[in-house]
């Protein structure tokens, strides 16, 4: 395994260290012809630069809801979302996707790979949405990200020409484009096998011994379990937030 | 290197190249309909003028009793005057080759060779007849049967037969330029001669034709009138005397009134096609970026912003209308060549050498980056406006509960209805906006092909409604004026006569307040109160026995005298003599496309031409009603030789019928161009419901997948499928069958009005309905079914990771 960033941690306050990602006091209701749901009832959480957070709950209990809110794909009905000293909540549509663009990499349960753009251009695209990378370095970066996550020779092939646990790992070379601060997995080993799943949970562990801050929703208790801080949610609330490597905050 | 988000694009187009044909071809059918369309218009209307002016034709023509080759030189020496020439135009019956005798017009010229007015175009064969030559036109030569080299049979108004050789085939666009007769379409086949066969063919070698081309202002009527005068008073002068006179410009066609309604059933369907197209694109559109509402969503998670993400989408139409017109230019270009050559042999117009019309092209290509990018913005922009949320999960939240329609209540409640139909039914109605998008689209196309069936069945019922002017079965024409009474006495003999008419008839002069001769017309006298002739009264009444110089006139009179109409004086020069008629009524016959024609009582023209009782036309009514075409031909035949074993010369005995086939003929060609329109029409509609229909289903891949995951087998469905896509074909019929009703009567009015100068009924004929409901039920299947069996094709896992 190549290096996945080169860029150095982030310098921290030996002191006081600040959240890196602040809710307070979400609540997100949901209307349907079925009548109202809260999906989150008013949760107030601050996740740290470098921690590694495992979101874990049932079916339903607002997991992704929560890292919806996190990457401003979604908008709470009340409260506020405070990423990187940004109050994403006062943004607009456009503004939240280069916000997120340039903040925040995503990676699903289903990839979500362009169908119809080879490897190398689905981790070049983000690149050119943003533009902080010239196009020639841009190609040499995808192209490192997909050396990084040992896919360099398939990079003209299409998603649909590799198997799942590539893609997930392209999905991953993806979210690194712009080199994000954050990267949020939402159930990212959902659809992979045991094997797979681990290779790609090891891929996570480097990234935040990178310096990455990651939010991974799973109901993979025993995955969870391996990252830096665990937060249980049910019925919308958070039901607990521990640390099972017994490491103190950062 | 590319752009990733442009690679996207290319990809898009490339990767789905079923869908992206599609697309292409909704947008292609339209600009290709428009193109034609245009080109058509443009290039009619041009080549129709300059063509007619390359002929150098006559701008007057006037018939002259005793026109002297002295009088013709110094006719040629009037101020305004650039030629004349003199011609002795006759007409004789030829033998065809189906033994059949028909009426051939001869026209004789003195110097054939060196013809500098109304120039024939060389077909085929030899240019000028030698003597004992013919040449004939190319428009009945079929009707003759005859081929250059060939010997035509022509009998003389004594009775014997006379052999001419065939050395041409030529073609005569002045065909029809006086007015007289009925124009272009009722004149009988048409010889040329020299005038050097007149004796031989009986004929004295004088004129009574005579042409003349104006030196400037030739496109100007008014001058042209002007000029007329001064050559009147020189043949007055000279002693002869003009029996009618005809003005025309240099660059107005004879047939040009068909070429006018051609042109105007053109922009009637093309504004429609152009609202079609608009449709059909906007429903492609809205059905492919349906399915990239995925991607979309995607590419904001990514970082892309609204206008990144429209721009992609707009490049791809963008590419799509480019290839469209790629597509449609060279193809409408092809079509509208062949549709060029049809008309053009029809309407006997001289077409130039086709070259594509720039403003078509521009017009296309206008469209085919415009209409695209406006029709597909909002579609773009609401795609583009869904949450991230929404797009990557597929569900949409609207904020607001929705309720189900009382139409989506009562499929709720079908409770004996099969499974996959309800399922079919339900679908069919979800999507309500998309569903109107669809039957607008399906329903404009299939109304605009109904309603030009329904255009041909109003001008067929006019033109049976004509004949009603004309409801003898026997037009008889002897060589020279008998007393009506005796001819009738001798017909009635006969027991397969039941009437016989003694008809008068004479050509005039209409004059103006200003002294000018307007043009002339063609008066017909029946008795009074004749039962052969029904009229369409537009305003005042009939002509009535008892009633003294009354005249009833044709609607194409108020052209040359605007507003005449009942009380009013006309004042017509007979024969060189000018009378005065009282106008009783107006009616309404074929508009632009004859002459002038105004009725009066056999009584009054006879007493102003002074045959007292005695005339060479007859009409006969046979015994047996209703009887056929061929029916008709064989009465004439016995009436022929009846009369002829009597001692009597008959001139022409022909069939009342052939005067509709004769009308019918020249419609004829405005019906074949609508049947072609047609189409062109079911054409733009057809790809249109076959592109709408499978991106329907295409679609809904993913859906048939969850069908398949729950145990609905292949053919189930299919068949939800196909039912869905009839239960739209049917819907789209019945809409189609609604609106045609108003755009036959938008299209009927156009072709009305540029023939006939008046609106008609518009009738309606089934046939159009039944077509387009076998096409829609077909097309909607074989639309639906593709897609739907490529759907059940792939494995339930592929088909719910579709995008």
């Amino acid at each position: 395994m190549h290096h996945l960033d080169p860029q150095p941690p982030p310098c921290e306050s030996e002191s006081e260290p600040k959240a890196l990602i602040q809710l307070r006091q979400v609540v997100k209701r949901y209307r349907s012809a079925g009548g109202e749901f809260t999906a989150l009832k008013g949760i107030s959480l601050d996740i740290y630069p470098g921690e590694l957070v495992g979101i874990v709950g049932k079916s339903g209990a607002g997991k992704t809801t929560l890292v919806n809110m996190i990457t401003g794909i979604d908008h709470p009905t009340s409260g506020e979302i405070l990423v990187n000293g940004v109050a994403i909540h006062k943004m607009n549509e456009n503004q939240l996707a280069l916000w997120r663009g340039r903040t925040v990499g995503v990676i699903y349960q289903n990839f979500q790979l362009m169908p119809t753009l080879s490897l190398l251009n689905n981790i070049m695209l983000p690149m050119d949405f943003c533009g902080l990378w010239q196009r020639r370095i841009s190609a040499e970066r995808a192209l490192e990200l997909l050396r990084a996550v040992e896919l360099e020779d398939h990079a003209y092939k299409l998603p649909s020409a590799i198997s799942g646990g590539q893609q997930q790992r392209v999905a991953i070379a993806r979210a690194l484009a712009n080199d994000p601060p954050i990267l949020i997995a939402d159930e990212p080993t959902g659809r992979l096998d045991s094997v797979t799943a681990e290779t790609i949970f090891q891929i996570f562990i480097r990234l935040v011994e990178a310096g990455k801050t990651l939010v991974m929703v799973t109901h993979d208790e025993s995955l969870a379990c391996r990252a830096s801080r665990v937060i249980h949610i049910a019925d919308g609330q958070i039901t607990g937030d521990s640390r099972p490597r017994g490491e103190g905050e950062p | 290197m590319i752009r990733p988000r442009w690679y996207k694009v290319l990809a898009d187009l490339w990767g789905n190249r079923v869908r992206s044909s599609l697309v292409i071809a909704s947008i292609a059918v339209g600009l290709f309909a428009i193109g034609i369309i245009l080109t058509l218009h443009t290039i009619l209307q041009r080549d129709m003028r300059s063509g007619y002016a390359a002929i150098h034709p006559a701008n007057m023509e006037m018939s002259v009793l005793s026109l002297r080759t002295t009088t013709l030189e110094k006719v040629r020496g009037v101020a305004g005057v650039q030629n004349a020439e003199a011609a002795r135009v006759f007409n004789l019956r030829a033998k065809a080759r189906s033994g059949e005798w028909v009426t051939i017009t001869l026209n004789a010229f003195p110097d054939i060779k060196n013809k500098k007015i109304n120039r024939p175009k060389l077909e085929e064969g030899n240019w000028p007849p030698h003597k004992r030559q013919i040449a004939i036109d190319r428009y009945k030569l079929d009707e003759l049967g005859c081929n250059v080299g060939d010997w035509l049979e022509l009998e003389l108004p004594d009775g014997s037969i006379r052999t001419m050789q065939v050395s041409g085939v030529i073609q005569d666009q002045s065909i029809g330029a006086s007015g007289s007769g009925g124009g272009f379409f009722m004149a009988p086949a048409q010889g040329y001669i020299s005038a050097d066969s007149l004796g031989w063919l009986g004929q004295p070698e004088a004129y009574n034709q005579l042409y003349v081309a104006v030196a400037d202002h030739a496109e100007d009527e008014e001058h042209i009138r002007l000029v007329a005068d001064r050559v009147r008073k020189t043949i007055e002068k000279n002693g002869g005397v003009v029996l009618s006179q005809s003005v025309r410009a240099s660059d107005n066609h004879p047939n040009s009134s068909y070429t006018l309604a051609i042109s105007n059933v053109l922009i009637v369907l093309g504004a429609l096609v152009v609202v079609l197209s608009g449709f059909l694109i906007t429903n492609t559109f809205q059905a492919l970026l349906v399915q990239q509402v995925g991607q979309i969503g995607i590419m904001k998670t990514i970082g892309g912003r609204s206008q990144q993400i429209i721009a992609i989408y707009l490049s791809l139409i963008f590419i799509f209308g480019v290839l469209a017109f790629a597509l449609a230019l060279p193809l409408a270009n092809w079509a509208s060549r062949g549709l060029l050559k049809f008309l053009a042999g029809q309407i006997n117009m001289e077409l130039q050498e086709f070259r594509p019309v720039p403003a078509a092209a521009f017009l296309m290509l206008g469209l085919a980056l415009i209409v695209p990018q406006a029709a597909g913005f909002l579609p773009i922009l609401n795609g583009v406006r869904i949450s991230v949320q929404e797009a990557t999960s597929g569900i949409r939240q609207t904020g607001k509960t929705s309720r189900p329609s009382r139409l989506e209540q009562r499929l709720l409640h079908l409770r004996r209805a099969p499974r996959p139909l309800l399922v079919s039914l339900r679908n069919t109605f979800r999507s309500k906006g998309r569903l109107a998008l669809t039957l607008i689209t399906l329903s404009l196309g299939g109304a605009i092909f109904i309603a030009t069936f329904n255009v041909r069945t109003s001008i067929d019922d006019y033109v049976t409604r004509v004949g009603k002017y004309f409801l003898a079965d026997i037009n008889l024409t002897l060589e020279r004026p008998y007393h009506v009474r005796e001819i009738q006495k001798s017909l009635e003999a006969l027991p397969e006569v039941k009437m016989v008419e003694g008809w008068a008839s004479a050509r005039a002069e209409i004059l103006r307040s200003d002294n000018l001769v307007a043009d002339s017309t063609t008066i017909l006298a029946p008795p009074a109160d004749s039962p052969l002739v029904q009229p369409i009264l537009l305003e005042g009444r009939w002509v009535s026995a008892g009633d003294h110089n009354a005249i009833a006139i044709s609607e194409r009179f108020s052209d040359i005298l605007p507003g005449i109409g009942p009380g009013d004086t006309l004042r017509l020069r007979i024969n060189g003599q000018e009378t005065r008629w009282t106008v009783v009524g107006r009616f309404q016959l074929v508009g632009k496309s004859g002459g002038y024609v105004a009725y009066t009582s056999f009584e009054n023209l006879n007493r102003t031409v002074g045959y007292a009782n005695r005339t060479n036309t007859f009409r006969v009514v046979a015994s047996q009603p209703g009887l056929t075409l061929q029916g008709q031909k064989e009465l004439g035949r016995k009436i022929e030789s009846y009369l002829k074993s009597q001692g009597y010369n008959v001139k022409e005995a022909a069939a009342g019928l052939t005067l509709n086939e004769n009308t019918t003929t020249g419609l004829d060609v405005l019906t074949t161009f609508l049947l072609i329109m047609a189409l062109l029409t079911a054409l733009v509609g057809s790809i249109g419901l076959m592109g709408t229909m499978s991106l329907n289903v295409m679609e809904r891949t993913r859906e048939i997948g969850v069908l398949r995951a729950i145990g609905a087998s292949d053919g189930k469905v299919i068949q939800i499928v196909i039912v869905e896509g009839l239960l739209i074909g049917i819907i789209s019929w019945a809409l189609a069958f609604l609106l045609s009703f108003p755009i036959s009567k938008l299209m009927s009015d156009a072709v009305f009005m540029a023939l006939f100068d008046a609106s008609w009924r518009s009738s309606f004929t089934p046939i159009g309905s039944v077509i387009w409901l076998a096409a829609a039920l077909l097309l909607s299947a074989v639309a639906s079914i593709l897609p739907a069996r490529n759907a059940a094709r792939l494995t339930i896992r592929e088909v719910l990771a579709y995008e």
